[in-house]
């Protein structure tokens, strides 16, 4: 029975029915997405109290939550009731007890004791001396000289028995040794992530075309393929890169080659998307104009396409490049491998000076690629405007343009050697690939598995949530000082703007699973130490984006306020505020998203949550586990990318 | 000389285009077509190169029924039909010089100009039309960096490339300042008294149709509504072309 227009709602009748079932009041009131938001709302509540009460210990807090569940039972009463009779309803409130029961539990499950930042702060201490001093140079002799450790990161010149080359040209005596340059540990790092854009390149051009309605829509049975293509993508870009390297080690062997390919796969993947996207945006009016002109399919393809969708297509490289040159600084940590190679093998040895040293080095070069990659795309995007009434000459005139292609072959070909590209190595797989990819697709789905690797994700979630939320809000003060039209009305403000700045591009630059190893000997092993690794990143990305939020705010209301004589605390409610708050929350849930997709591989540096049981599953070959994992991963990051987009969507 | 016949064209969806149209354009003429937008003008335009395949109907073309043409020997027939378009429809991220020699593609070996190679005599005579046209200067920069009204005119450049015997512009001005318009037009006019180039130009503004064009058709809802001489359109005619609510303006 629902009332009909003519009578009013009985609020007494929509009271009754939340109370035996919450939402039936609102349901009853055809407010449906409200009922059965309330409804969701307490059975995922009610199911997290139980979950948190069987699985930790946490008597002292779980009567406490039920009572605060209880309240929010009555809150859905409450709710009916007033909305029955037209009356404001107080949303807030329900969302506040929701979100009070949320965090008691994450920060009960992501076991978070704020005290051992406080007692455990000596043991940290020397990791931080470290970072102050990296051991990247010793005084040796009253000089300063790179140390061994400079070397193995950077690279050293060794005494090397003089190649047959040089013998031949008579530059050296046969026997004799020369000083020969190897690169260390940083340089096989940028090799990775070099070769990896370049392989992804080559594979997603060509996938991102069945991936683009508007040309799929053309061809017979495209539409399938297109959505196949579409599925698949998204599948593989869900699975972390890291993950993609515990399954290419089965098939290639520990190594460069193996951190390069994994990052090449999910490269190919998400490439593959931001392609097709561009393809799907090509204008259609030169294709007409091409096709007016009698040019037949290539030559509409050649120039009405190809020029719309090179420069776009560069600058998404560009911007992978830039992200695959940060994931290869930690691919390392499974796959073997550069600098993240050297980084376990360092911490496992204690040595946190070395350690130290390593996070420099990826903060100097991640920094540099970041600012290349971000000016580059900038003159991709505008585009050259040259003004001159001659042709321009063809690039092979050019000298220039020689020594450029000569310079990118030969970084090429050395990256192609850092990598360790071995092409023959994909056709011999190990003889247990086989077996281990179908035990790994065969996933393990009984109940004590699936109970385990359910508990791991909603840690690994939590551990999102909270890491997203302690960020976020050390980010939001931090974020003024960064914001240069706030900043920079005198000297000092400048210092501390460029500081700001400073800070969140140093810290940005280095991926979470690098910092996981600081909270490691900070708070010990466990899911603590991920959130806090997760949070220094998020609180850097946030930062930056809130600061640049702040600078896009829009002048216009704030002089229409200060126009009606409005004081500063005024113009702040009502013209900043107003203006800042939808991207900040916009923000904040596309990182809780981000962070869950690095909250699943924290692990694999002792930051608990669900990497920790995919590399103990790995460790100990239990494949149908692992696959039960990977599979748990990929459902959860794709709701959550659903999930999210929709969210700011709405919000927009 | 152009001979449409019970041109038809139903778009997938159900919206019915153009109904029976009919008509003839002599070689040479300036034919103004005009009605509301949606009243099937650009249909009309990119049926007659097949741009737009036609429902039913014949279009004659110097004694070819392009509609019976296969497409291989259409994209040849299209060497003859030059077109502008109203947004232009330039690559923008490629130099005018490109835009522009784009034009002769339906002429030249498309294995070479796969590699951007372009005889000789083509880059010449790009430049000249570019001279022509006034835009010599802008030959190497980047079509994007230029006006609307530069634009149009590299899209006149491009479609001169083809040696057109017919220029079809479809809304030339339509999005361009009405200062511009003449311009455009002025150089339409030009290419349709030096060259003899027969030119089907749709427009919105009457007083464009009464300056420039030698004969007139008005749309109005996919049907022919009238034929005759620009100044033909009286007041009435007017109405009938744009509906009871219309009202005459002028620019400049």
């Amino acid at each position: 029975m629902s009332p009909s227009s003519s009578h009013p709602p009985n609020a007494l009748l929509a009271s009754v029915f939340s109370l035996l079932v919450p939402g039936a009041g609102q349901l009853y009131l055809r407010k449906r997405a409200r009922g059965l938001a309330v409804l969701a709302g307490v059975l995922v509540l009610a199911y997290l109290i139980n979950w948190a009460d069987t699985n930790f210990k946490i008597e002292a807090t779980v009567n406490w939550l039920w009572f605060v569940f209880v309240l929010f039972w009555l809150w859905n009463v409450f709710d009916a009731y007033r909305l029955a009779r037209g009356q404001t309803t107080l949303n807030r409130l329900g969302l506040l007890l929701a979100i009070v029961i949320v965090y008691v539990i994450g920060w009960q499950v992501t076991d978070i004791n704020p005290d051992r930042l406080v007692t455990r702060f000596k043991d940290v201490q020397v990791v931080f001396r470290a970072l102050v001093y990296p051991d990247l140079f010793t005084q040796a002799g009253g000089s300063w000289q790179p140390s061994e450790n400079f070397g193995d990161i950077i690279g050293k010149i060794v005494d090397r028995p003089a190649p047959d080359l040089l013998v031949q040209l008579g530059l050296a005596q046969k026997g004799a040794t020369v000083p020969t340059p190897v690169l260390g540990k940083m340089a096989e790092t940028i090799a990775i992530g070099l070769m990896a854009t370049v392989l992804a390149i080559i594979f997603a051009i060509p996938l991102s075309f069945f991936a683009a309605h508007n040309i799929m829509s053309h061809v017979p049975g495209g539409t399938f393929i297109y959505y196949a293509m579409r599925t698949f993508l998204n599948i593989v870009r869900s699975v972390d890169t890291i993950i993609w390297g515990l399954i290419i080690v089965v098939w290639v062997g520990l190594g460069s080659f193996a951190g390069t390919l994994a990052l090449t796969i999910h490269s190919i993947a998400a490439l593959g998307k931001l392609y097709s996207e561009e393809v799907e945006h090509i204008d259609p009016g030169p294709i007409e104009a091409i096709t007016a002109t009698g040019a037949n399919l290539l030559q509409i393809i050649r120039y009405a396409v190809i020029p719309q969708i090179v420069p776009p297509f560069l600058a998404y490289t560009l911007l992978r490049w830039d992200i695959n040159m940060r994931m290869a600084t930690v691919v390392g940590f499974v796959a073997g491998g550069g600098i993240g190679f050297f980084v376990v093998e360092t911490i496992r040895k204690g040595g946190y000076e070395q350690y130290a040293a390593a996070l420099w080095a990826v903060a100097i070069v991640i920094i540099l690629v970041d600012y290349v990659s971000a000016k580059w795309r900038e003159r991709i995007l505008a585009g050259e405007v040259k003004v001159s009434a001659e042709a321009p000459k063809p690039f092979y005139t050019s000298l220039r343009a020689l020594f450029w292609l000569a310079l990118g072959l030969a970084v090429f070909i050395l990256c192609w050697q850092l990598a360790e590209i071995d092409l023959r190595k994909l056709f011999e797989p190990a003889p247990t690939f086989v077996k281990v990819v179908r035990d790994f697709v065969a996933i393990d789905v009984s109940p004590d598995v699936l109970d385990t690797v359910l508990k791991q994700m909603l840690i690994t979630i939590f551990q999102a949530l909270l890491a997203t939320t302690l960020g976020g809000l050390v980010a939001v003060p931090f974020s003024f000082l960064a914001a240069r039209n706030l900043m920079g009305g005198n000297a000092l403000s400048l210092v501390l703007y460029y500081l700001a700045r400073g800070v969140l591009n140093v810290l940005r630059s280095i991926e979470a699973l690098l910092y996981v190893a600081i909270f490691v000997f900070w708070v010990g092993i466990g899911p603590f130490a991920g959130m806090l690794a997760l949070a220094i990143t998020t609180f850097a990305l946030i930062g930056k984006l809130f600061s640049e939020a702040i600078e896009n705010i829009d002048p216009g209301p704030l002089e229409a306020i200060a126009a009606t004589g409005a004081n500063a605390l005024q113009m702040i409610v009502y013209a900043i505020l107003p203006q800042i708050i939808p991207p900040f929350i916009s923000y904040l849930i596309y990182q809780w998203d981000i962070n869950i997709r690095i909250a699943t591989i924290v692990g694999f540096a002792g930051g608990g949550g669900v990497g920790l049981l995919l590399n103990t599953y790995f460790g100990m070959l239990q494949y149908h586990k692992a696959g039960t994992v990977v599979a748990m991963i990929v459902v959860v990051v794709a709701a959550m990318d659903l999930a999210s987009a929709k969210i700011r969507e709405r919000m927009v | 000389m152009l001979k449409v016949e019970n041109l038809t064209k139903v778009y997938p969806n159900g919206t019915v285009a153009l109904r029976e149209v009919g008509f003839e354009v002599q070689d040479g003429e300036f034919l103004a077509v005009i009605g509301l937008s949606g009243s099937g003008k650009s249909t009309l335009m990119r049926c007659i190169n097949r741009l737009i395949e036609p429902t039913s109907g014949r279009i004659i073309w110097d004694d070819t029924d392009l509609t019976a043409l296969s497409p291989a020997e259409m994209r040849k027939m299209r060497r003859q039909i030059g077109m502008v378009f109203q947004q232009f429809n330039l690559v923008k991220r490629t130099s005018v010089m490109t835009n522009v020699l784009s034009g002769r593609l339906g002429y030249v070996s498309p294995y070479q100009s796969l590699f951007n190679y372009f005889s000789p005599a083509d880059h010449a005579r790009a430049l000249r039309n570019l001279e022509r046209l006034g835009l010599r200067d802008k030959a190497y920069v980047r079509a994007d960096s230029l006006s609307g009204g530069q634009q149009q005119r590299v899209g006149i450049a491009r479609a001169l490339m083809q040696e057109p015997k017919l220029i079809l512009a479809d809304e030339p001005v339509a999005s361009l300042d009405p200062v511009l318009s003449h311009s455009i037009l002025k150089y339409l006019e030009q290419m349709n008294k030096e060259d003899g180039i027969t030119v089907l130009c749709s427009l919105h503004f009457l007083d464009l149709v009464h300056r420039y064009s030698t004969r007139a058709i008005g749309l109005k809802e996919g049907r022919i509504v009238f034929q005759g001489l620009p100044q033909e359109i009286d007041d009435a005619q007017f109405k009938t072309i744009f509906g009871q609510e219309a009202e005459r303006v002028t620019i400049l």
